[in-house]
């Protein structure tokens, strides 16, 4: 351990500039977006002359902003079932199958989290529009799966590996039958697990932009789409509004996780 | 014997091309408790998780009561089982883990509760029933999944190893609850278990497994006074193999019998694996508690003490043959007399208490 905090001498300036720097720039945009929402000038002044709640009543009686905040929970919340079923089914196979290939499938299961988001949203494109999902619901509940779907799928497969199946022989042989045993037993001993995949996953769809852009419709617009659409037309203080509930949403799920992942640990 | 209990016969199963069980057949009485004892991977889980229904046998057959039970899926089986690991439901209190067997056969609430006090109270946890398993130590835990187990009153219980996580004052102590419960409920157990003391503590009859076959079932002094196999002698309490050089067939099942250094021994017993004839290698098992120090310094072969150990009633010595082998002694301490580490002596031995196996 040569390289301790301790030994570092001048160094730790550096380090502690460092570090402050990097939080700035973390948290800034975050700071002066929220801080823009509620200034009462239209042109973003900053700092603002005043404080108003103004872009929030906005946005509260806009039918768009509502009903792409209304799209992106109900694609989240279709997301979120679709890839913690697919999370299990295949944590199943992968962790208790015997078969050849297994750790190839592993490793298939999580090239979307690799892949360029963007190569992905071309790709994906592309294809709907020839199948007719382009611009539909179900496609864009499929492609937002898909990127999905690992982070649900790591979860579940860690906690499903760490727990140990004789518990689920154990009630099979106490006279269950194995699907009771598996949703009365396993299912409830994995819940942390499973409920910060679904978590993940929600979130991953909730503030997804690039598919979305590519899977959007007039219709169908989710949140983040909307936010992306109405900058392009207008810089107004609603988009800040927007965004700032969308990091609130987002903050709020994170913490959730975090402590999920306390009670994991212990 | 009229029908037995638990019938297995002729089993069989391979994992790929390797048979983990080859062939065991076994008949188990009510009420018998029946080890399966040895080395890891000697098939004696294999054979116990397809009386579970864990694994499904390659071919043969187990029955019940004269049934076959293959066909039957292991939740209908109802066979009580105790894992080496711990398998209570983590999420669920003690009680509830007791009741988890009960509810699943739709007991009666009032029913269930009776039952799980009743349960408590023969693995001795009273009042630990709104623990939850997290809470309780080793032992305690495989005590409630004992409890488990045996709620529902299983013909038979099924025993993997349940206390080989444990440390050994702990095991001693369940055992001895182990045994006071066999007999409180008279429920027929079969236990696996690597630990020859284990087996020998808690049986009424021992099967000794090797290679996926048994080689031998019996009391623990069938097994150690008239071991069937080679193995079975070297595996059920502690003996040593003397190399031969020599073996003369002699009269009634015994030979005369030369060790490298040239002693001769007369009137050894041939074991009964033995083809009790004078050509062939041979080994010489003599239990260390069979060999003395010879009183006169002529009689007996000769040895260099390397290393005595008192152990309170008893010493134990570690010898060298003059050819370099070692072997083992064990005696009461007021005959060890003089004798220390470092000297030379010579050993005898009672005649019928070696066998002479071929090989």
């Amino acid at each position: 351990m040569l390289l301790t905090y301790d030994r570092m001498g001048g160094l730790k300036v550096v380090l502690w500039v460092i570090a402050v720097a990097v939080c700035i720039f973390l948290l800034v945009p975050i700071i002066f977006i929220i801080a823009l929402s509620f200034g009462s000038s239209k042109w973003l002044a900053f700092p603002p002359p005043a404080w108003t709640l103004r872009w929030y009543q906005d946005l509260a009686t806009d039918p768009r902003w509502l009903t792409a905040a209304f799209t992106s929970l109900k694609i989240g919340l279709l997301v979120t079932i679709c890839s913690v079923l697919l999370g299990v089914t295949a944590s199943l196979a992968v962790i208790r199958g015997r078969f050849p290939g297994r750790q190839f499938l592993r490793g298939l299961f999580l090239t979307p989290m690799v892949l360029p988001v963007v190569v992905f949203a071309v790709a994906t494109y592309l294809l709907f529009l020839r199948v007719g999902l382009g611009g539909t619901l179900i496609g864009f509940v499929i492609a937002h799966t898909v990127l999905a779907f690992p982070f649900a799928f790591i979860t579940i497969s860690t906690s499903l590996e760490s727990f140990d199946k004789s518990i689920e022989d154990a009630a099979v042989l106490c006279g269950a039958p194995p699907i009771v045993a598996f949703l009365k037993i396993t299912v409830p001993s994995i819940r942390l697990g499973l409920l910060s995949a679904a978590l993940f996953s929600f979130l991953i769809s909730w503030d997804e932009v690039v598919v979305a852009i590519f899977m959007a419709s007039p219709e169908l617009q989710t949140l983040p789409v909307l936010i992306w659409a109405a900058l392009r037309q207008e810089l107004s203080p609603t988009i800040a509004a927007a965004s700032s509930i969308l990091v609130l949403i987002t903050l709020v799920l994170m913490m959730i996780i975090a402590a999920l992942r306390r009670r994991l640990a212990e | 014997m009229s029908q037995p209990f638990l019938l297995i016969q002729d089993l069989r199963k391979l994992f790929g091309e390797v048979a983990a069980v080859d062939g065991v057949s076994l008949q188990v009485r009510k009420g018998e408790f029946l080890s399966f004892l040895g080395p890891s991977g000697s098939g004696k889980s294999t054979t116990l998780y397809a009386v579970a229904g864990l694994y499904n046998p390659t071919s043969g057959d187990v029955m019940l009561d004269g049934r076959s039970i293959l066909g039957t899926p292991p939740h209908r089986r109802n066979i009580g089982m105790v894992f080496q690991r711990y398998t209570l439901f983590p999420h669920l209190k003690v009680a509830e883990n007791i009741a988890f067997p009960l509810r699943v056969r739709g007991w009666t609430t009032t029913d269930i509760a009776r039952r799980v006090e009743e349960m408590l109270a023969l693995v001795r946890l009273e009042g630990y029933g709104s623990r939850m398993p997290a809470q309780l130590s080793g032992g305690q835990q495989q005590r409630v999944a004992l409890g488990r187990a045996l709620a529902y009153d299983p013909p038979v219980l099924l025993m993997d190893e349940p206390l080989s996580a444990l440390d050994k004052k702990l095991r001693d102590e369940i055992q001895v609850e182990i045994r006071r419960i066999h007999q409180t409920t008279g429920v027929t157990i079969l236990y696996v278990t690597h630990d020859q003391e284990e087996a020998l503590r808690l049986s009424d009859r021992i099967a000794v497994f090797n290679h996926g076959r048994i080689e031998q079932v019996g009391t623990g002094r069938e097994l150690y006074a008239n071991p069937a196999t080679r193995f079975v002698a070297g595996f059920v309490g502690d003996s040593n193999f003397l190399m031969v050089s020599s073996v003369i067939a002699g009269p009634g099942g015994r030979a005369a019998v030369t060790l490298p250094d040239g002693s001769a021994f007369q009137d050894i017993p041939f074991h009964a694996s033995s083809r009790e004839t004078t050509t062939g290698g041979a080994e010489l098992m003599v239990r260390p508690q069979a060999v003395r120090f010879s009183p006169g310094a002529q009689a007996g072969l000769p040895v260099k003490i390397k290393d005595l150990t008192f152990l309170g009633d008893t010493v134990s010595a570690l010898l060298t043959t003059q050819w370099g082998q070692e072997f083992w002694l064990r005696m009461p301490a007021q005959e060890v007399g003089s004798h220390a580490a470092g000297q030379d002596a010579r050993v005898t031995w009672n005649a019928d208490g070696c066998h002479l196996f071929q090989t």
